[in-house]
């Protein structure tokens, strides 16, 4: 259930901006960085949706501060 | 860039919403127990210190935002480097901004609602406010931010018969060290954070020297309001309590006798934190579409605020998890965003002036 909202919240996202780029004909990069970032998000929030958390930035931040030993 | 212009008086009530954003709920220096309020002080003259470094770095530089400054000084593809790390530090912390108002609600007001709901519409709410421009964010914050001043005195009045004022004795109890800890937390999270107006301050429609006025009177007066909080949370909760509790003014506008005021707490955290992530969300737009080249910003609005808002679910687990990151990790991580990195534009930026 939870997948299948986090589906249509993010086809509605895309599909409105995605239609106004391509009627406004804005640049592929655009297009490229808009799809990076909303695909990134889709994957993360389907793995949330999913219950598999995916070990998250705040983690990899403090395993980096502790490998360098600023933290304990 | 834009022809948008913003006065002295938003630029002042920007800060100061951007600034009350997440301290609203959260007291970064509640680790020094009854010396909270020596952290405010040294902690915010550091902070003060660090909100001059970067006000002299937009005055060495005028009308160039924090990627073009970088560009100039690190050269195009180590600036652009540079700048994709802050863009996702400012993505960062705008998730977590939003985690905190998440968590809040959720915690205090809504306790049956799905904590992605609420962060969900107060992100559409910003999307639209981001996506009308910097010039219509500041003219909301000049509506709304001085709403904060009225709320921190009513809350302060009700509450002046529960005073114990030697709640903050004695002094130093626990030694310097917790009161330096405390300090070095509290120049970092909200002050250091200000670095983000560097994407702000070409917008400023006064000479650039006038930027200086601003930022200092802002600071000034949010040091002091602080310091009010402070001593107010001190006198009312006691210093346990205090270094306990995990949302401070909340409880604090509970205990006001014969009223029900806790709702103020939350119009406070829907105006500080709504300055504090629209100007996130916007200065991270604009530094990704100035980073690759796209003319509107606005067009990267909608992808950047999904992904702050995936990041706030995804960054912390539970509420013990966030407190203890802001505590003990978010200050060091954020040294070379804050510090490091904008003394090395200061110094660099003064050398190529005096050369």
């Amino acid at each position: 259930m939870n997948t299948v909202l986090v589906l249509i919240i993010f086809a509605i996202l895309i599909f409105h901006d995605l239609s106004r780029f391509i009627k406004q004909k804005d640049p592929i990069k655009v297009i490229a960085i808009y799809t990076f970032i909303m695909s990134a998000s889709l994957v993360v929030s389907l793995l949330l949706a999913a219950g598999r958390r995916p070990p998250g930035p705040a983690e990899w931040i403090e395993w980096m501060l502790k490998m360098i030993g600023v933290v304990r | 860039m834009e022809n948008v212009k913003i006065s002295g008086i938003q630029l002042f009530l920007l800060i100061i919403g951007f600034l009350f954003g997440s301290t609203s709920i959260l007291t970064p220096v509640a680790s020094a127990k009854n010396d909270a309020w020596l952290a405010v002080i040294i902690g915010g003259l550091g902070g003060a210190c660090l909100v001059w470094m970067y006000v002299a770095i937009a005055v060495l530089n005028p009308s160039k935002t924090l990627v073009e400054i970088l560009r100039n000084r690190f050269g195009k593809y180590l600036g652009n480097a540079i700048a994709i790390l802050y863009i996702w530090y400012i993505v960062h912390f705008s998730a977590l901004t939003f985690r905190n108002f998440g968590e809040f609600i959720v915690t205090v007001t809504y306790p049956e609602t799905p904590m992605v709901v609420i962060i969900g519409i107060f992100a559409a709410l910003l999307v639209y406010a981001v996506n009308s421009g910097i010039e219509v964010v500041s003219r909301s914050s000049e509506l709304f931010v001085p709403l904060l001043f009225v709320i921190i005195i009513i809350i302060s009045l009700s509450l002046i018969t529960t005073h114990d004022f030697t709640a903050f004795l004695p002094l130093l109890e626990n030694g310097i060290k917790p009161v330096l800890h405390a300090a070095f937390e509290f120049a970092t999270f909200p002050l250091g954070e200000i670095f983000v107006f560097l994407m702000v301050f070409p917008h400023f429609n006064k000479k650039i020297n006038n930027l200086k006025k601003i930022a200092a009177f802002s600071v000034i007066i949010f040091i002091l309001l602080y310091l009010w909080s402070i001593f107010e949370y001190l006198f009312v909760l006691g210093k346990d309590l205090l270094y306990r509790a995990n949302f401070v003014p909340h409880i604090i506008a509970s205990l006001i006798p014969n009223s029900n005021l806790e709702p103020l707490i939350d119009i406070y955290l829907i105006i500080g934190g709504g300055v504090k992530i629209s100007i996130c969300i916007y200065a991270a737009a604009k530094a990704l579409s100035q980073v690759f080249g796209i003319s509107d910003y606005r067009k990267l609005v909608t992808a950047v605020t999904t992904f702050s808002v995936v990041l706030s679910v995804w960054v912390y687990e539970n509420l013990l998890e966030m407190v203890e990151f802001a505590q003990k990790v978010w200050p060091y991580y954020s040294i070379p965003f804050q510090i490091v990195i904008p003394l090395i534009l200061l110094l660099s930026s003064y050398r190529a002036k005096t050369d």
